[in-house]
């Protein structure tokens, strides 16, 4: 008997609506122009406790010396880069390149934030594991995009990579 | 792809899941050992901490504040032991695999009490609802008959007398 035989798959499915909600939910704090909050932390605050904070000396160096001084520009990369994650899972489109494109910027975070106080790795686990879940299995193929654009979009051979 | 292959990587994603969440629980298991949140003094010190607005996780669930204070803290010592010992079982079951059906629906209760309980506070609660439904996913999965305890179980008792065992 196979999985699919044996259980229901809609709970791949609602974790991926569900992590990409969490991206999208997660883009208040990080809004332009300035990429902050009205109170509280905001993006450039995060960088700095990564430096503050860092696991690794050699990532705290890159984010001192490379991504910093370049905020405007590295702050609208990844604004842009969780947006699009997060529309690529909340809709199922394209689940396998956004949720491997995920796993590695949970990975990134999870890097980033490792002895940052009140900081959880697990967290960054939890996130990279289900969207790597995610890539491998193809989860926008239920209730998403993906299973319409395999049945109409037969003659793109790289469609059928990402889906 | 076919059919085969996406259902082994299905049953290697289950497995997995199964495996971190598994490792998750018995991590945090022994680091709660050692910061003696297994007592009564501690126990009632982390239900403080989580609703302390200013000192603490400042969670907003006053009626589940209630239910801690009315039906956990009063016996907060023997329920410590309960806490230790079957998160310890749970870890355990869910990283080798056994009867991981009772366990993930275990699970699922324990994440969702978690939830509650720092809901509304500074913790970061996604990472309850990614468990939650992590624990959901084992559950409906059987993910214990891939790389588990309960493969070998299936194969020389088949099916459980009842559907939550494994």
């Amino acid at each position: 008997m196979n999985l699919q035989e044996r259980a229901p798959l809609w709970p791949i499915a609602v974790s991926r609506i569900l992590i990409g909600v969490l991206w999208l939910f997660s883009l208040r704090w990080k809004l332009p122009p300035d990429f902050a909050p009205a109170a509280g932390r905001g993006l450039m605050d995060w960088l700095q406790l990564e430096v503050q904070h860092a696991a690794f000396a050699f990532y705290g160096d890159f984010v001192a010396a490379v991504i910093i001084p370049n905020f405007t520009l590295f702050a609208w990369i990844i604004f842009l880069s969780e947006l699009l994650v997060g529309l690529s899972l909340l809709t199922g489109t394209l689940t396998r390149l956004g949720g491997a494109v995920g796993a590695l910027m949970a990975v990134n975070l999870g890097i980033g934030l490792l002895e940052v106080p009140g900081e959880w790795p697990w967290s960054y686990v939890m996130l990279a594991l289900w969207q790597g879940t995610f890539a491998i299995t193809g989860a926008g193929r239920m209730a998403g995009m993906d299973g319409w654009l395999r049945e109409k979009v037969t003659a793109v051979p790289w469609l059928q990579w990402l889906t | 792809m076919n059919q085969k292959k996406e259902t082994e990587q299905l049953r290697i994603a289950a497995a997995l899941l199964r495996i971190t969440v598994g490792v998750i629980i018995l991590v945090t298991w022994y680091e709660n050992v050692t910061k003696g949140l297994y007592s009564a003094d501690g126990l009632t010190g982390f239900f403080n901490w989580l609703f302390d607005a200013q000192n603490g996780n400042a969670s907003s669930l006053g009626w589940y504040k209630a239910f801690l204070d009315t039906a956990v803290a009063p016996i907060a010592g023997p329920f410590a032991i309960f806490q230790m010992t079957a998160e310890l079982i749970m870890g355990l079951a869910l990283l080798l695999g056994g009867f991981t059906r009772f366990f993930g629906l275990a699970a699922m209760f324990f994440f969702a009490n978690l939830f509650l309980s720092y809901f509304g506070g500074h913790e970061w609660i996604w990472v309850y609802v990614l468990l939650f439904m992590s624990a959901l996913t084992i559950f409906l999965s059987k993910a214990g008959r891939h790389w588990g305890i309960d493969r070998r179980l299936a194969q020389t008792r088949g099916e459980p007398p009842y559907p939550v065992l494994w």
